[in-house]
């Protein structure tokens, strides 16, 4: 895999990795996997290639994912990837209340300074 | 939080406010107890909100059926049929695929449909669909988080007896409970409502009544005495009578937000009393409301008319209303609840109750009837209402004996109506035994019910007549 596609879809898996992390403190492991499925299959309507996303009870892996976009490298994943998470951290806040769902955006916010910020517009 | 309405009729009261949403509620209850009509009266309320509605029935009942025995309700709507209440039968797929396979099922439903709510009736029908206990309570857990995850609130509709609620695993894992279940009491075959769980959330613990009438489902809440000390503002204010020497003895009336009894023997004028007290209400522009179980409207019209009061005026401005209940349809659990309404809405400062009496014929026991009265006491106090309660002592000659069921713990003040007999002719008079908070006249006085209205007349002079 090159760097530069490493590099890339690396990126995202922290993020969703912590993202997982973070919500199974709240969810626990079986329903953070249950609503992977859930935004995995409302992303799916608009990029099919989310599908590619492997999790299961352990986590979740971007493995599969970043061998298509060896194959096709106008693959729009930071789109698909900054939709994901923002419809997962939305369904969070509607299940956890905002309080919950705000602590977990913080964190991701602190990692990846600007990126859920441009993708909500702010 | 985020709640469900259910827009059923006091029921969000008793929730707080409605279902917390996303939880999962177990309807339980024995065959023709009302689960059906219960969760269909929600889903169609909401259906008129915006929300969509999954109704996957098993094997209980068919769609065709359901849709029947619905349609006379008002609740009931053919044009949300399809679009927001969507009926589905995962009986079919459980009992052909496996039970295994009724979660995808259920999946590929929600996704096709994405509703709000999910109702499966019923699911004590899945549950002997499974090997054993283990592998159903895995099921049932699995569905609780798939209907949580999809943001869901989800009705599981059991034919389930109250021993079970205790033993069975989907209790466990419920959010909610809502047990319904019916009882014969005196005269009336009555419904109950109990709430055993409901997470997220304060609600009213306790058996609510409730009936299936035109509309759908009626709840009414149980009246309950406070559990804490009664704090209100005490009010200075004097509601007078309007009968001169009774004023009098009560050094300017009855304070304001008090409870009276007045007790009294068959014909000594309680209720004109009672009735009077109203009417000065009136002319001073105060709203009142006559509770009869005694006399219909008409009859307390004529009477009041004779006596030269303007009864009439009152009614047609509606600062007095007269309410009369057959005590043969009184429902206590009902007309509590009604009454305490009636006193919000129309913000009423004078109330009557013409008898209690006939509350305690209509209660199965008496410790439920001193809790009515002292519950809607309380009610009234807090609203700062001045009520009378009117009780009937049946011995027509006996000293002081105020009533049967020790009334006189729930009120502040006490007037007793008595016949006295003197040379042969049957006098009448009046005490008041304890004006709560006030100093008044510890005098028996005669009184008389004259064409003119009611006279207070002087000091009874012959205490033998007592005796």
């Amino acid at each position: 895999m090159s760097e530069i596609i490493e590099k890339r879809i690396g990126h995202y898996e922290t993020l969703l990795r912590e993202m997982w992390t973070a919500s199974s403190k709240y969810l626990g492991t079986f329903s953070v996997n249950l609503l992977v499925e859930r935004v995995v299959w409302e992303v799916s309507l608009e990029y099919k290639e989310i599908e590619l996303l492997q999790y299961d009870q352990n986590g979740i892996s971007c493995a599969k994912m970043a061998a298509r976009l060896e194959e096709n490298p106008d693959l729009p994943v930071e789109d698909m990837f900054m939709k994901f998470i923002t419809r997962y951290v939305e369904i969070l806040a509607r299940l956890l209340g905002h309080e919950r769902a705000e602590e977990i955006r913080k964190k991701l916010d602190e990692e990846f300074a600007g990126d859920l910020s441009a993708s909500r517009g702010e | 939080m985020e709640r469900l309405i259910t827009g059923i009729k006091n029921l969000d009261y008793i929730l707080g406010g409605g279902i917390p949403a996303y939880s999962l509620n177990i309807v339980s209850g024995s065959p023709g107890s009302g689960k059906t009509i219960f969760v269909q009266h929600i889903i169609f309320n909401n259906a008129r909100n915006g929300l969509k509605s999954l109704y996957l029935t098993t094997i209980s009942e068919s769609q065709l059926k359901m849709v029947r025995h619905l349609q006379d309700f008002e609740f009931f709507s053919d044009d949300l049929l399809g679009d927001r209440v969507i009926y589905g039968d995962l009986g079919e797929v459980l009992r052909k695929q496996g039970a295994s396979r009724g979660l995808d099922y259920l999946t590929q439903m929600i996704k096709e449909h994405l509703p709000n709510i999910v109702v499966i009736d019923s699911v004590k029908v899945i549950r002997d669909l499974f090997p054993d206990e283990k592998t159903f309570r895995a099921f049932v857990f699995e569905l609780a988080a798939v209907l949580s995850i999809w943001e869901i609130t989800a009705f599981l509709v059991g034919e389930y007896e109250e021993q079970e609620l205790t033993r069975l695993s989907e209790f466990a894992i419920a959010d909610g409970i809502f047990h319904l279940y019916g009882q014969e009491e005196k005269r009336f075959q009555k419904r109950y409502m109990r709430i055993l769980k409901m997470r997220g959330t304060s609600f009213q613990y306790g058996e609510h009544l409730f009936q299936i009438g035109p509309v759908g489902i009626e709840v009414y809440p149980r009246m309950r005495p406070e559990g804490e000390e009664l704090r209100y503002d005490v009010k200075l204010g004097r509601k007078e009578f309007g009968i001169c020497g009774l004023d009098e003895m009560l050094c300017g009336g009855l304070l304001e937000g008090t409870i009276t009894l007045i007790s009294g023997a068959t014909g000594t004028g309680k209720t004109m009393f009672a009735l009077k007290f109203l009417l000065e209400g009136a002319e001073k522009g105060e709203k009142g409301i006559f509770l009869s179980f005694e006399e219909p409207a008409v009859q307390l019209q004529n009477t009041a008319r004779c006596l030269g009061w303007e009864i009439d005026r009152y009614l047609a401005e509606g600062q007095l209303e007269i309410k009369f209940i057959s005590p043969i349809e009184l429902d206590v659990d009902k007309h509590a609840f009604e009454i305490l309404d009636m006193i919000r809405e129309k913000k009423v400062e004078r109330f009557v109750i013409d008898s209690i009496s006939s509350f305690e014929s209509s209660v199965t026991d008496i410790q439920k009837y001193r809790d009515y009265l002292w519950a809607i006491g309380q009610h009234l106090r807090k609203r700062h209402v001045t009520t009378i309660f009117t009780v009937l002592n049946e011995d027509l000659f006996s000293p002081l004996i105020v009533s049967r069921a020790q009334l006189s713990l729930i009120t502040d003040n006490i007037i007793i109506l008595r016949y006295v007999e003197d040379n042969s002719s049957i006098r009448k008079v009046l005490g008041i035994l304890k004006a709560r908070g006030s100093d008044h006249d510890k005098s028996l006085r005669e009184y008389e019910i004259a064409p003119e209205g009611i006279n207070i007349l002087g000091r009874l002079d012959k205490a033998d007549m007592l005796k």
